[in-house]
């Protein structure tokens, strides 16, 4: 009785499995595994006839690699953004989830920035950052000049700076006084809370802030809980799988992430201060061919992804039960 | 829950002050749409004297139309398959206890940290052998397997109680019942915010419709865009002037599907 | 739920019956067709209405690609490349050329009767020739030379330079022309120039990347460095051009710093280092009312080149009438075309004799062309160095220049430091490669630099 229940419910999960399981077969497993296989070649797309199998040597040269380390620091920077971010984008939600007259209307006007193509909003940040033009210094400019200290400060050069809130070393893993600042990177970084804050997270937690059970929210300010006690109460641990979600994959894109700004509006530079590993495995495999390389770079950035995840799926799941 | 004037006020001046941080940019984007070549460069937001004649402009130099409708087309395409499949094999995963569930679970997840950029090269050979290239076909089915979407429906299914499947599956459903009477409405939300998610993604995209595509027929908007960028120059007016139309439609869409993730707001806490 | 699903699909289905029945028919009945991988933008489109135009058989069309080679890469390996490739340096051409890409048409080409050695401008042939095979057929040609703003120098009562001036007479004028707000604010710049244009200076200076044999990398002798240390001048010192941190952010996305064509455009920059295919922007804006003269150098006059050439894909079944495009290319309606359009200026010297090209008809005011002419006959490209991939070294070297440019480096220690790197990527590449060692072994007598 317990086995045929078993194969039952095997054989209705695999029939609902099975269109994503199918596509994801051919278009996932088949590409992954094909590149775990050329990490191990030294597959160059200039002269793909010498080929040959090098077991794990471009793993052993790309540890040793002081590049590699630099841009992987640099894509770890990038995170910087991102307890902003989520919290900012929590908060929005909580702020929406009232019935307010005109909060369709704020909504979409927050929502704004995911519609337009990235290519665009791209563009557009890089004309706003314009050191000398741009309307965010001019704006700065009158704000220094309003407070007076017109002359003993300057607005940060944006995306031509190396500097960086940490006075991170430009070209090697390191500290260096003279590069703190604010520079190229945290202009990347604005402009990712930016994008990212009345987006697709705010939207998940306007989804997820349904499951709350108002009367429970009630009940705890009737029996005089303030305000933060029913947040952190009820509100939060409701959450809790929405926010394990949007840690995850925050996690998992801002890993992979950078490749576009840089492609658009950096080149990867000042000094390749806003290349990132993922920016890297692009430009040795389609710029300098070495599609092994590029390869096994990207293993080693999965398993970090994977090992950082592996913590957070172990960290986020005992948060969720104590919740 | 009811707040006094004075907060609703506060909360009304707040989410006016952050709306306007987030359109700033943007009316500088529509005033530059507005401005002749010459004044793009200049700090003046707006134009000394207004030029609408860029929007026609935009239709005159390239079939912009027809790369509209393209992207609209493979975009919807994409969100239709995405939140089929997804919401199936979270349906499996969530509400179905079997053999190796959450080794194969993992495993899907494991697979969302691949950088993309070292698939494209196999994937793109595939597309040649499977005759996709140059089709809509090739722009669609590959990305209309999301784990990203199987893991965001199986959030939400979670939310509901297992005894809402057992009661039904007493009353003698079948599986394929409990999935869309029990399972999708608590995934509602979710499949919203997917479907939202999967459109704005895809109508975006740039790089995998710039390598599958030739022919004029079935360019996409971002590659049409590149039109107005180029290595002779940026006609950042024009550009500008393109990117506000594109906005349109998945602003469009977004207010449309709006009104149920409101309602989807109000129901839900009452199912729950 | 359900029903939507149902519906939506209904929809969708329709749909897709609508988007297939409006697509433009392929290819007319009995026409074969042509694929080129170049620039979408409308000077292209000209060019391929006129070649279907002189070739009724034929239909062109356009793969749009804007910057880099991955997509002809990407396509190619999967075996359906497209038939025609533009190349934008020497490094682009070996690269097609070494991975197979690239189609000997030197037999093609002979007999035809195009002689890409005498015909063709000298500087375009390192994009077009290895090792005395001919691939490709140059596209179009360009140089630099400096753009002058006739109004700006009218508003300061300045006299307009009319010849060529040595570097410190242009500086003396540069700064003349630069003017700033009571604040210090930048209101004209005395000079525009983009940063990724060092090869211009350096070739002028008297610099090169490599040696003669591209064995070992030269980029940190004292001509490059006087080089780098007078375009930090021009910002730091002299203060004639925008502060190094404006370039980066006005220049564009694929780094041909259109920004600076529309900086100078709007008048914000008296004078300009660019190309003739500025003009491409510049004919958009109104009342400019544009001069130019052949650029300043130092040591050697030799301006840096750019422009374009196309190759045809060996592995295209329709390689033969590819050649008809190549063909095209090298014709006097094409460099018409490409001289009316200011797209730089024809590749082929004869082209750009005579009045029709000094002073064009359809353009009376542009009465300098024959300065980018003149200056054709000095273009210079660096060769690449076969010993090393050259997206590699442009990177090391673009990371070099950075640092020059945000003033956090002097030019001696970044340029010694981008040449150790770049000799170490020599000697890394001959480790991976036996083929290159032995090579190189060959013309050096040693086994890395």
């Amino acid at each position: 009785m317990k086995g045929t229940r078993k194969r039952h419910e095997l054989t209705v999960a695999l029939a609902f499995l099975a269109p994503n399981l199918i596509g994801f077969g051919v278009f996932t497993c088949f590409p992954v595994l094909y590149s775990f296989f050329a990490s191990l070649s030294n597959w160059n797309l200039q002269n793909p006839n010498q080929t040959s199998f090098v077991g794990f040597r471009n793993y052993a040269v790309l540890l040793q690699d002081p590049q590699f380390w630099t841009y992987l620091i640099n894509t770890g920077y990038f995170f910087l953004g991102l307890p902003f971010a989520i919290m900012g984008s929590l908060w929005l939600a909580i702020l929406l989830n009232r019935k307010l007259s005109l909060g369709t209307a704020y909504r979409t006007l927050l929502y704004i920035p995911s519609f337009t193509s990235g290519v665009a909003i791209m563009i557009l940040w890089k004309s706003l950052y314009n050191p000398d033009y741009g309307p965010i210094n001019e704006t700065l400019r009158h704000f220094i000049d309003f407070i007076g200290l017109n002359g003993q400060i300057t607005p940060p050069q944006w995306l031509s700076s190396t500097k960086n809130v940490f006075g991170l070393e430009i070209d090697k893993p390191g500290i260096n006084p003279t590069q703190f600042g604010i520079g190229a990177r945290d202009a990347l970084i604005y402009m990712g809370i930016w994008t990212a804050i009345g987006g697709n997270n705010m939207l998940l937690y306007l989804a997820a802030l349904t499951n709350v059970p108002e009367e429970l929210v009630e009940a705890t300010q009737i029996d005089g809980a303030s305000r933060w006690q029913s947040f952190l109460h009820v509100i939060w641990p409701t959450l809790a799988p929405t926010t394990f979600f949007i840690v995850i994959m925050s996690i998992i894109g801002g890993m992979q992430g950078g490749f576009e700004q840089a492609k658009v509006m950096t080149n990867g530079g000042p000094a390749g201060t806003t290349t990132t590993v993922a920016y890297h495995i692009y430009t040795k495999a389609f710029e300098e061919f070495q599609v092994g390389y590029a390869s096994a770079i990207a293993w080693v950035l999965f398993a970090i992804v994977f090992g950082l995840s592996l913590f957070t799926w172990k960290f986020g799941n005992r948060a969720g039960e104590n919740g | 829950m009811k707040d006094s004037i004075g907060k609703r006020f506060a909360i009304y001046a707040l989410l006016t002050a952050l709306s306007l941080l987030t359109l700033a940019p943007f009316v500088w984007m529509v005033a530059t749409s507005l401005k002749p070549l010459g004044e793009v460069e200049s700090s003046q937001l707006l134009p000394k004297l207004a030029q609408p004649d860029n929007y026609p402009q935009v239709f005159k130099q390239i079939n912009f139309a027809r790369y509209y409708a393209n992207s609209i087309f493979v975009a919807a395409w994409v969100t239709f398959l995405t939140c089929l499949t997804s919401s199936m094999a979270a349906y499996a995963f969530a509400r179905r206890i079997w053999p190796g569930r959450d080794l194969v679970f993992k495993l899907y997840l494991a697979t969302l940290m691949i950088p993309g950029v070292v698939t494209m090269i196999p994937n793109f050979a595939l597309m040649v052998k499977l005759g996709l290239l140059d089709s809509y076909a090739g722009l669609i089915i590959p990305a209309s397997f999301s784990a990203f979407g199987t893991f965001l429906l199986r959030q939400f299914m979670l939310t509901i109680p297992m005894a809402l499947d057992e009661a039904a599956m007493i009353d003698g459903a079948t599986p394929w019942q409990i999935f869309w009477n029990v399972a999708m409405p608590a995934a509602r939300g979710g499949l919203i915010a997917l479907a939202v998610f999967t459109f704005m993604g895809n109508y975006g995209s740039f790089f995998w419709p710039l390598i599958l595509i030739k022919s004029e027929g079935l360019r996409t908007l971002p590659i049409g865009l590149m039109y107005f960028d180029t290595m002779y120059g940026r006609a950042t007016h024009l550009l500008m002037a393109a990117s506000v139309m594109s906005i349109i439609p998945p602003a469009l869409l977004f207010i449309l599907l709006q009104k149920h993730l409101v309602r989807g707001i109000q129901l839900g806490a009452v199912k729950g | 739920m359900r029903i939507i699903f149902s519906v939506s699909f209904l929809v969708l289905i329709l749909w897709t019956a609508i988007m297939l029945s409006t697509q433009s028919k392929p290819i007319e009945t009995g026409k074969q067709p042509l694929v080129w991988t170049s620039d979408d933008n409308p000077l292209r489109k000209e060019q391929i209405d006129l070649f279907n135009k002189l070739h009724p058989d034929l239909s062109l069309k356009l793969d749009p690609v804007n910057q880099g080679m991955e997509k002809v890469i990407v396509q190619s390996l999967a075996g359906v490349g497209p038939d025609l490739i533009d190349c934008r340096d020497a490094a682009q051409l070996s690269a097609y050329v070494d991975s197979g890409i690239a189609w000997d048409v030197t037999d093609q080409l002979k007999a035809s009767g195009i002689n890409l050695e005498s015909d063709a401008w000298k500087c375009m042939l390192p994009m077009t020739t290895r090792n005395g095979r001919d691939y490709a057929v140059p596209t179009n040609s360009a140089v630099n030379a400096i753009w002058i703003n006739k109004a700006t120098f009218e508003e300061e009562g300045v006299p307009i330079p009319t010849g060529p001036l040595t570097w410190e007479e242009f500086i003396k004028v540069a700064e003349r022309m630069t003017k700033r707000d009571a604040k210090g604010k930048p209101i004209r710049f005395g000079f525009l120039m983009d940063w990724w244009n060092w090869p211009h200076f350096f070739f002028g200076f008297g610099g090169r990347v490599y040696n003669e044999d591209g064995t070992k990398c030269t980029i940190d002798s004292e001509e490059s460095i006087a080089a780098l240390t007078f375009m930090h001048d021009l910002v730091y010192k002299y203060k004639v051009c925008p502060s190094a941190v404006d370039e980066a952010s006005m220049s564009s996305a694929g780094g041909w710093g259109s920004g600076t064509i529309n900086l100078f455009g709007s008048g914000r920059g008296a004078m300009a280092l660019g190309g003739r295919w500025w003009l491409a922007n510049l004919r958009q804006i109104p009342d400019l009312n544009l001069s130019a003269i052949e650029s300043p150098y130092a040591k050697e006059r030799l301006f840096s080149r750019a422009g374009r050439t196309t190759i045809i894909n060996s592995a295209s079944p329709r390689r033969e009438l590819a050649l008809k495009f190549l063909i095209y290319l090298a014709s006097p309606e094409y460099a018409n075309l490409v001289n009316d359009q200011a797209d730089g200026i024809a590749a082929f010297k004869k082209y750009t004799e005579g009045s029709r090209f000094d002073t064009n008809p359809k353009y009376p005011n542009e009465d300098y062309n024959a300065v980018w002419r003149d200056a054709t006959e000095f273009a210079y490209g660096n060769p690449d160095s076969p010993f090393v991939n050259s997206a590699r070294v442009q990177r090391i070297i673009d990371k070099a220049i950075d640092l020059v440019r945000i003033d956090a480096q002097s030019p001696r220690v970044a340029l010694t430091n981008a040449a150790k790197e770049i000799n170490l990527a020599i000697k890394e590449n001959l480790a991976e490669r036996p083929d290159l060692a032995k090579k190189y072994k060959e013309v050096t007598g040693a086994e890395s630099p």
